[in-house]
């Protein structure tokens, strides 16, 4: 009786099962991590996508803040300025202009002489 | 199992193994035959190639200060087929864009995939209008990134620098002539977008990155383009000349240290500008030079020993009939020297010069000079002017042409001819860019001085400068282009304006000075050309009086902005005050205003 009964059951093969459920286990691991590193790609692509936005906003705000210095320190702006009165620039007094006098003239009439032009009227203050 | 039963298990079977056999040739008929065809036509809907945008280079004007650089800005783009609000995306584009409903209902209606809403959006409403699509939940709107050219000079230097098109290629100036240096290149990238039009990164394809254009470096320098714009602006106020040009340029290097042309217009109002004011006068413009020109006449017969400095030639009274046609000097003069010819502008003097070494020889020296071609400055758009050759001259063409007249010539072909006299007989290249430069810094180009030819023997250019002086003083044409501490060399000329119907146009001249500054040891050629001036009377429309004070002024500012030692012998008889040097420790207290190296008693 026993041994008709032990013939008839069949025995768990242990080592077939655990290798099954390591090969499942690791099939089922891989398959997770194929999903999470797929999603990590995607979610760094996003991220990637962001810091190159913010890249180029800032950028963007680099070029328009050098685009306002050019343009308020351009030569023609800064001139502006000063005849608005926005910059006070102080004329330099006569006294302080070299002034250059006539050279002295030959006596001979037909001589080529170095001519000056009449100074300008300076208003000194 | 019976027979029917077996035929009827066989018969199901071969009809599944049919049905996948068929599947199974329509996958590997789709997937590997038509593989390619159908790749090319998913990639056509998801893969687009997206352009990276190169920048457009700066320009920067000798000392590094930015004449047109590039201001960030947005295009509004749309792809129909991804709209899925129409009516709300009109609103939302028409609220933040100031677009009207209508035109973009119209645009949007029209189902195609690239449609632009509006160019030239600042990032700031930019960022508004992206805010608003996003909290909408709205598709189908796209950003591009642009960039407009920005010029903070305004109209200083217009005509030089030039304007770019809608496509950012350079129309005029160095923005043409520069266009393959400044342009850059742009890149590319491939991707993949969702439905929903937002890219998926990790499916980008093949990429290449953009190169922004180089920057380039002018010769001119902004303080005197400044100077020389102030100056031109008087000149315009005061004599209101149909056309004015004033040219400064270094003439051992060929360098245009500035240059400017009335009318003139803002760089950043280009599209309000009229034609006129578009062009640079100085390299497209043909005029008869009047007697500016006679420098070529009296160079040419020294050069050839037919004459001295000091050779006599009789100017026959001031009237001289020759070829059945009287030419006329200003004044009676007898006996003339060379020197004399230039001083006094003697158009008599100046034919028998030209006589001296005979049509043919002297057609030689004034296309040696330059003169009938271009001079090869990096600026679009100009003319040869107009030498005739000797064969198609009159009889009298030897006597007219010596006094600039039956010649065209531009404006920089006289300047340049000027500074080959000043630059010892050697004829330089004008050039205006100075180098080349990559965003490191890096030198992609420099530009160096191009020696033509020698024009004229060292020692001729030396004696027509000695005498040029002379046109500088108070027996010469032009005493009022003088320079204070400064000898000068330089030539009047008033010519009769032409007539482009014929003739010349009675009472319309223009008046021109070319100088240059010091005549030892020449830093600059200046030339100011006034295009029918103005004056209060008649007889005081000549260069001598008209251009020769506007040379004058910006001649002495030029000085003082370079920093130029006056000349020695003036300097010499100026009674020198030296202030005493304080110690370091003192200097430090001392007001950094009262330090002056020299004064002059006679002014206090």
């Amino acid at each position: 009786m026993n041994r008709s009964r032990r013939r008839n059951c069949n025995t768990v093969n242990a080592a077939s099962l655990a290798r099954w459920i390591v090969m499942t286990a690791f099939l089922a691991l891989a398959g997770l991590a194929y999903v999470y590193l797929t999603l990590q790609l995607y979610h760094l692509g996003e991220r990637r996508k962001a810091v190159e936005n913010e890249l180029v906003k800032l950028r963007t705000q680099n070029d328009e803040a050098a685009g306002q210095i050019a343009a308020l320190t351009s030569r023609t702006a800064l001139q502006r300025q000063l005849k608005q009165g926005y910059l006070k620039m102080i004329p330099v007094s006569d006294s302080k202009i070299v002034r250059l006098t006539i050279p002295a003239r030959s006596t001979d009439e037909e001589a080529i002489q170095p001519v000056v032009n009449p100074l300008p009227q300076h208003e000194s203050k | 199992m019976n027979p029917s039963s077996r035929t009827r298990c066989t018969l199901v079977c071969a009809a599944f193994i049919g049905l996948f056999s068929i599947f199974s040739f329509r996958l590997i008929y789709l997937q590997a035959i038509k593989h390619d065809e159908y790749a090319g036509l998913a990639a056509e809907t998801h893969v687009h190639q997206q352009v990276i945008h190169a920048e457009r280079g700066m320009i920067l004007d000798a000392n590094k200060e930015v004449l047109a650089h590039n201001i960030p800005v947005e295009t509004v783009v749309a792809d129909a087929t991804h709209l899925s609000d129409l009516h709300a995306t009109v609103e939302a584009l028409n609220t933040e864009l100031d677009v009207p409903s209508e035109e973009v209902s119209e645009k949007l209606s029209s189902g195609r995939r690239y449609i632009v809403i509006k160019r030239e959006v600042a990032p700031a409403r930019a960022n508004a209008l992206r805010q608003k699509l996003q909290d909408s939940k709205l598709r189908g709107i796209y950003f591009e990134h642009d960039a407009t050219r920005i010029y903070p000079n305004g109209a200083m230097l217009c005509h030089v620098i030039g304007f770019t098109d809608f496509d950012h290629h350079g129309v005029q100036g160095v923005e043409a002539s520069m266009e393959e240096y400044l342009h850059g290149q742009d890149g590319y990238r491939f991707i993949e977008q969702n439905r929903a039009g937002k890219e998926i990164v990790p499916y980008r394809g093949q990429e290449r990155a953009s190169r922004d254009g180089y920057q380039v470096h002018l010769t001119v320098d902004l303080g005197l383009q400044s100077i020389v714009e102030d100056e031109i602006d008087a000149a315009m106020k005061e004599y209101s000349p149909q056309k004015a040009t004033i040219i400064l340029m270094r003439p051992q290097t060929g360098e245009i240290m500035a240059m400017a042309n009335r009318p003139n217009f803002d760089l950043n109002l280009r599209s309000e500008a009229k034609p006129e004011q578009m062009k640079n006068r100085a390299i497209i413009d043909m005029m008869e030079p009047g007697s500016t020109f006679k420098i070529v006449a009296a160079a040419s017969a020294l050069n050839e020993r037919k004459l001295r400095l000091d050779s006599q030639l009789f100017c026959e009274n001031g009237l001289w009939n020759y070829g059945g046609s009287a030419l006329h000097d200003h004044r009676a003069f007898g006996y003339l020297s060379v020197r004399d010819i230039l001083i006094k502008s003697s158009n008599i003097g100046a034919a028998k010069l030209a006589m001296s070494i005979g049509d043919q020889k002297f057609y030689e020296y004034i296309r040696r000079f330059g003169f009938g071609e271009r001079t090869g400055i990096e600026l679009p758009g100009e003319i040869n002017g107009v030498i005739r050759p000797p064969q198609t001259w009159s009889k009298i063409s030897i006597t007219r042409i010596p006094m600039g007249h039956e010649v065209g010539v531009t404006p920089l072909q006289m300047a340049t001819a000027m500074a080959t006299i000043a630059n010892s007989g050697k004829l330089v290249t004008p050039r205006i860019i100075k180098s080349v430069t990559a965003s490191d810094g890096k030198t992609v180009s420099s530009g160096s001085p191009v020696v033509l030819r020698q024009v004229i023997s060292p020692e001729t250019a030396k004696q027509i400068g000695e005498a040029l002086r002379g046109v500088v003083s108070d027996q010469g044409t032009a005493a009022a282009a003088a320079v204070p501490g400064f000898i000068i060399a330089g030539k009047t000329g008033t010519a009769q304006k032409v007539n482009p119907h014929g003739g010349y146009d009675h009472g319309k001249y223009v008046v021109s000075f070319v100088g240059y500054l010091p005549a030892d040891h020449p830093e600059f050629v200046g030339l100011v050309v006034l295009d029918d001036a103005h004056t209060s009377k008649p007889e005081l429309n000549y260069g001598g009086l008209v251009a020769g004070p506007i040379f004058s002024r910006v001649a002495e500012k030029a000085a003082r902005y370079l920093d130029l030692e006056p000349h020695e012998e003036i300097r010499k008889a100026i009674p020198v005050q030296r202030v005493e040097k304080p110690k370091p420790a003192e200097r430090l207290r001392k007001v950094p205003a009262e330090r002056v190296a020299l004064t002059d008693g006679s002014r206090r």
